[in-house]
């Protein structure tokens, strides 16, 4: 685990047992998971190549003719490092905690959403319930805002919120 | 010198092209030691917590504040750099007829690459940092939201309490919380592509976006008071009180020292 990864744990989590908890099954890299050495090398990202466990919630698949990917990483508490690539670059993502305005008028509520370079003041909401496929809705949303162009090499730059 | 920011409605052309020309000249050449993507950096660098885990410019109580001395400085270089010391940043009132997207003022293409005319590659504009791959400025009104309309505007203005903790996105009874997500972060994404992203100054709608939440402000400061920033004192960690300076803006640029635009060389009309 590096130094940055650490700082967003501290940050995201509400607790500090959680956050050692957390932290340790973090750096525990070599859990148990299906074996993807056959994919592609240009398909396979850093958590491949470490074998992390499968998320059910993990994605490849064309959007409006555009290739995304989504993997999840260790539960909610490390989701600033779940990782989306649009076609084949890597879009860093921030979770943050903020309203949200529903579209139908009802009250406001509290939630995590990711935002990226690109969805900069548009947080996509993510959870483990409704919204559970916040990821993929992350990536078509990326895509429409892309159009034509692909993402930059800003994208793919962190910060920390 | 002191200049009455008007409506995008209000201008005459030849305001508008003097404002457009300063924008373009400022990205070449620069002016009391800063430069158009100088701007750019900014956004960029205090949109994230910086070293002293501080959250200068958003999602925090000095966003306001922040963009205040942010679109001064900028305009007192487009003053600068042009020589004309009537060059002023004019408001967009979103929820007005006139449209700032037109031929003789930002461009008027709105779907996609802003390949010609006004701020296109050609005319002299070109993408500093952009996370999306592309030299050509990007617009995808209304792909992604709506306008703000007036109903939501006075219901954002009537929170009277200016900001409280947890000081972040989450606060529900906070008036700077409103307007930043509510009408600013809406209507970014309503304008789309690059003003949809990190690096949201590329587009010179920014600007005159800003200028009206920073009007917003200071109509709500006439009613509910100047002095009404919080946090107050220097105790509450990870932002900025209200006799704390502001980065990158220099000692005794406080939200303090913002708080009153009579100071500050400008008014709206
Ligand atoms: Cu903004």
């Amino acid at each position: 685990m590096t130094d940055m990864k650490r700082r967003d744990v501290l940050r995201y989590s509400a607790a500090g047992a959680v956050t050692a908890a957390t932290a340790t099954l973090a750096g525990t890299e070599a859990l148990a998971g299906p074996d993807r050495s056959d994919m592609p090398a240009d398909r396979r990202t850093d958590r491949d190549k470490k074998a992390d466990p499968w998320d059910p919630r993990d994605f490849d698949e064309l959007y409006k003719g555009r290739r995304i990917r989504g993997r999840h990483l260790l539960g909610s508490l490390l989701r600033g490092q779940d990782e989306l690539f649009v076609g084949n670059r890597k879009l860093a993502l921030t979770t943050i905690s903020t309203l949200f305005f529903p579209a139908d008028g009802s009250a406001p509520y509290v939630a995590t959403g990711y935002i990226s370079a690109i969805n900069h003041y548009d947080p996509v909401e993510i959870d483990d319930n409704r919204r559970r496929d916040g990821l993929k809705r992350l990536g078509r949303k990326i895509v429409d805002i892309l159009g034509d162009c692909e993402l930059g090499e800003e994208s793919a730059r962190t910060h920390h919120h | 010198m002191a200049v009455v920011r008007k409506s995008i409605a209000a201008m005459t052309i030849a305001e508008k092209t003097a404002f457009i020309n300063a924008l373009r000249q400022f990205k070449t050449a620069s002016a009391n030691g800063r430069n158009y993507n100088w701007y750019i950096d900014q956004h960029i660098t205090y949109f994230a917590r910086t070293t002293d885990n501080i959250s200068h410019a958003h999602q925090a109580p000095s966003f306001l504040p922040w963009h205040r001395e942010y679109l001064r400085l900028l305009e007192l270089d487009l003053q600068t750099v042009s020589g004309n010391p009537n060059i002023f940043i004019p408001y967009w009132d979103w929820t007005g007829a006139v449209s700032p997207f037109t031929v003789d003022f930002l461009g008027s293409i709105t779907n996609g690459g802003v390949s010609s005319g006004n701020f296109s590659p050609r005319w002299g504009w070109s993408m500093y940092r952009s996370s999306i791959q592309t030299n050509t400025l990007q617009r995808r009104l209304g792909q992604n939201a709506s306008r703000p309309t007036v109903t939501t505007i006075n219901n954002v203005q009537s929170y009277t309490v200016y900001d409280q903790a947890p000081w972040n996105p989450s606060v529900v009874n906070s008036y700077r919380n409103r307007l930043e997500i509510e009408l600013h972060n809406r209507v970014h994404n309503y304008v789309g592509g690059h003003m949809a992203t990190r690096e949201a100054p590329n587009d010179p709608v920014f600007w005159l976006h800003h200028c009206n939440i920073d009007r917003l402000w200071w109509i709500w400061q006439s009613s509910r008071g100047v002095d009404t920033y919080e946090p107050r004192s220097g105790t509450t960690n990870g932002v900025i009180d209200n006799f704390e300076s502001m980065r990158p803006f220099g000692a005794g640029r406080t939200p303090s020292a913002v708080r009153d635009i009579s100071f500050l060389n400008y008014s709206y009309a």
